[in-house]
């Protein structure tokens, strides 16, 4: 491919920041000469893939846009019918193909999802909560001096402190953020494991198109994108959702069936509470480390995402249905991976709401209710094909995996009935163990599909020339 | 000629659809129409004939035209096209269909040319031989089991899944007790359905943890 | 009128050959059906239940009686039937992706083929060339092939456990079980409603 310009695309897509603090901001444009407005002022302060060589920024400004927002700011008609379907439709039209029933259903997210449309997503990162509040203060004045821009309300995320130091934890305690593709172009430096499997089982970068639009996707073709090509080149889509985790729902799950899984004592807990993800909760990948956390596993970027399924088809090492396996199989399903290079998203979640106190013991029910946890966000180049799929397939569903009906025990949304296969083998310290009565450990609160622009599409909408051909 | 892949048959038909101007619907929408209303559940008729894994009717009313520089030519008749997955030859498999729901061959053939009725097996078995189209490639990706086995087994699979995790933990001597109890009940019970869903939990043995 | 039935998709295609390549497919499905080992990427692709192809010859089209029009056809048709477990877009991705030599070796001898690779191109020509189903049924609606496959499994391990059971003492069984569980673990997944179509 021909060198990515990282001026032109914004910084959010081409990495994490790994800041600890953000504010992401939800907008309604009044009318399509505000939005308009907005974006031309904004657009000086978009953070970009530009490398920070010198240094990190204090704070970083990202902007994106659903369709409803590209609607209000009165794009050509002709570009608004060439988004993807399922952009148009929007997440909440979607939930059906999410598997978004039942308590997570739109009617039950927060009221933020259920009043005015949004329109724009603006997040801010930042290294101190101070450096936060300045860059929100100037995007307030912002909005203010522009007027006829409603901000909806904003959601606050922040990492977590363990032990006094600045984790990638959320409040279950897994360690998260390991498994982001490395693309073509993107990154720097690549990590085995991370990009796709090649026939002689080394890994390679996936094709930029995969994240971007505007490049050569995984198929050798260019993603399905909006008109004019300007538009969308360097531009990708996210997909945002707020997901509740009940904490005490997941430490009593944890508690009982640690107590019927091998030994029953603290050691026994933990391995299960790595069977469910396929990681130990300090990131230690168990198909590695079957028997115990290893730090210098975690510790070694060529190490900690370099593991494949194909020689642990029985799933005694890492559960067949266990998180990571079912985002990212592998060779798990043969043809050399061929299978999953096209189903990959990038994530940058971040925890929100307040820290579980170690030190005072809570009941259940108000670690439940407690309003916490993960502000998911993933970018890909096809909603549907990535991200949709996934989570219809392989979190939602099992059938690839040979799991049936089984569900992401985490994610999925459980009905009456369902169970959790764990497989083991002849090691009673590794016994097979199905659990049943499955609570719903996660509840979608909220969320939506964003398009997130180059810096060049940025400024046609601002500057009103977008023409659709 | 590989209409057969193991045990399964693979059988295809393409029946000339009668041609009447004077009719005010079509032969070939009245049975769109018919199709349109049967049940696809265990209330199918497949359901009610023995041995077919998967079947469909399609009413092919052309074939298609592919655009530049192909040429365009259309056929004169219109064709139903009865593609089925079973468990016996044509013959045998035939008979059951005659047997199990006469009343629906005559419903959806009786719009075919050519169509002799239910009333003699013999003719209607050489219409259907007349009608039938070798396969040149048949797959099958289970090919040893009939459909009893098949709806058995995901019977057994559904049971034994829920005796296992009800039986987690359990004393040696209890669990082989409760075991024998439920091969025993298994082994009592009916085959399901075809066509249909698959009734949840139907051995009631003891255990726990529900 | 649906194509779709609990966990299966049935798909109809009908395309356009000259008579001259009929024969040179004939013998590709030939070889494909007598050298089992070509048929390994299909199986391991798993979720296609029953395929097949039929080649109908131009002047082969059912005549039943003088009454009905001959046809006058110049092209040999080449009707391709899927029953398979997953989305449409799922089920031609992965075609394309894996076993687009296959692929392309059974249609290239098609009027138009685009060739599989790249797949939008590839999908306009499926689209075009379907038509859909009026009446669909299948013995499993909650199963798909994978699903089968492991319920048979299940059942051949149930069966082995069994005739085991009753003579065996308690710490026999206890040990038996075990070995039952491992061989059965992978293959509980519970059938069901399939997820909803996108």
């Amino acid at each position: 491919m021909s060198k990515l310009n990282a001026t032109d695309v914004q910084g959010f897509v081409l990495r994490g920041y790994n800041m600890p603090h953000a504010r992401f901001c939800f907008l309604h444009f009044q009318n399509a000469a505000a939005g308009r407005h907005l974006v031309a002022q904004l657009l000086g302060s978009i953070t970009t893939g530009q490398l920070w060589d010198n240094g990190k920024p204090q704070s970083t400004l990202n902007i994106a846009f659903t369709f409803k927002g590209l609607t209000a700011l009165e794009l050509p008609l002709a570009t608004l019918i060439s988004f993807p379907d399922e952009f148009q439709q929007g997440m909440k039209d979607r939930a059906s193909i999410l598997g978004d029933i039942g308590k997570n259903s739109p009617e039950h997210w927060d009221a933020l999802w259920r009043g005015a449309d949004i329109h724009a997503w603006v997040a801010i990162h930042a290294l101190t909560p101070e450096t936060l509040e300045a860059q929100f203060a100037q995007l307030n004045a912002i909005i203010s001096a522009t007027g006829n821009i409603h901000l909806l309300g904003s959601q606050d995320a922040a990492a977590l402190v363990i032990d006094g130091k600045l984790s990638t934890k959320e409040h279950f305690g897994y360690t998260d953020g390991f498994g982001n593709p490395d693309y073509l172009g993107v990154c720097r430096n690549t990590q085995p494991g991370q990009g796709k499997l090649l026939p002689d089982g080394t890994w390679a970068p996936l094709a930029t198109g995969e994240l971007l639009l505007g490049y050569a996707d995984e198929a050798g073709e260019l993603p399905v994108a909006p008109v004019p090509h300007i538009l969308a080149a360097n531009g990708t889509f996210m997909v945002y959702r707020k997901l509740h985790e009940n904490v005490g729902t997941f430490r009593a799950f944890l508690d009982e069936w640690g107590a019927r899984y091998g030994a029953g004592d603290a050691a026994a807990k933990e391995k299960l509470a790595s069977k469910f993800i396929g990681r130990w909760q300090d990131g230690t990948p168990i198909e590695l480390s079957p028997d115990a956390p290893d730090p210098s596993i975690v510790a070694d970027p060529n190490r900690n995402t370099d593991f494949k399924f194909g020689n642990d088809l029985s799933g005694s090492r890492c559960p067949v249905g266990a998180h990571v396996r079912r985002v990212h199989p592998r060779d798990a399903f043969g043809f050399n991976g061929k299978l999953v290079d096209r189903r990959r998203i990038t994530r940058r979640g971040m925890p929100y709401g307040p820290q579980v106190d170690p030190t005072t013991p809570q009941d259940p029910a108000t670690l439940d209710s407690t309003d916490r946890g993960v502000v998911f966000m993933a970018l890909n180049a096809s909603l549907s094909r990535q991200f949709e799929f996934v989570q219809q397939q392989w979190i939602s569903y099992g059938n690839d995996a040979h799991l049936g009906n089984e569900k992401d025990l985490l994610l999925g949304t459980h009905l009456p009935g369902e169970k959790f296969s764990i497989q083991g083998d002849t090691n009673p310290a590794n016994p097979p163990l199905f659990c049943a009565n499955l609570p719903n450990f996660v509840e979608l609160r909220g969320g939506d599909y964003f398009f997130l622009p180059s810096i060049t599409a940025l400024a046609m909408i601002a500057m009103e020339l977008v023409d659709p051909r | 000629m590989p209409n057969q892949n193991g045990r399964v048959f693979g059988l295809t038909f393409l029946c000339p659809i009668l041609d009447d101007e004077t009719l005010q619907i079509s032969h070939d929408l009245q049975i769109r129409d018919y199709l349109a209303t049967l049940p696809t559940d265990e209330r199918s008729p497949f359901a009610l004939a023995p041995g077919t894994h998967v079947a469909r009717l399609v009413v092919m009313d052309d074939v298609i035209y592919v655009g530049m520089p192909a040429h365009e030519e259309h056929l004169a008749s219109k064709y139903l096209v009865f593609e089925t997955n079973t468990d016996a030859d044509l013959p045998g498999y035939l008979r059951t269909l005659f047997d199990a729901i006469p009343q629906h061959i005559d419903a959806v053939w009786s719009h075919c040319t050519g169509y002799p009725g239910t009333a003699d097996f013999d003719k209607l078995l050489a219409y259907m031989k007349a009608c039938q189209i070798p396969t040149t490639f048949f797959f099958a990706a289970v090919n040893d089991k009939s459909v009893t086995e098949t709806l058995l087994a995901l019977q057994t699979q559904r049971a034994v899944a829920e005796f296992i995790t009800t039986h987690q933990g359990m004393a040696p001597a209890q669990l082989q007790r409760e075991f024998l109890e439920f091969y025993q009940a298994l082994q009592s019970l009916p085959c399901p359905a075809a066509g249909g869903k698959l009734p949840r939990r139907v051995i009631k043995t003891g255990g726990h943890n529900e | 009128m649906s194509n779709i039935n609990g966990k299966l998709y049935a798909m109809n295609a009908i395309t356009p050959m000259k008579p001259w390549k009929t024969w040179i497919l004939r013998v590709i499905f030939f070889l494909l059906w007598h050298i089992k080992s070509k048929q390994q990427d299909l199986i391991n692709l798993s979720f296609i239940q029953f395929a097949r192809w039929v080649i109908i010859p131009r002047n082969r089209f059912p005549s039943l009686s003088s009454g009905q029009k001959q046809e006058t056809l110049t092209y040999d048709y080449l009707l391709f039937f899927s029953n398979f477990n997953g989305t449409w877009n799922q089920y031609i991705d992965a075609f394309s992706a894996v076993l687009s030599t296959g692929l392309n070796l059974i249609w290239r001898w098609s009027e138009k083929f685009p060739g599989s690779v790249p797949v939008t191109g590839f999908k306009e020509y499926i689209a075009r060339i379907q038509f859909d189903t009026d009446y669909y049924y299948t013995a499993y609606p909650e199963a798909t092939a994978n699903d089968t496959k492991a319920a048979h499994i299940v059942q051949g391990a149930l069966t082995t456990l069994a005739t085991q059971a009753a003579a065996q003492t308690p710490e026999q069984f206890q040990a038996a079980y075990l070995q039952f569980l491992l061989a059965v673990q992978t293959h509980l997944g519970d059938t069901g409603d399939a997820p909803a179509v996108f």
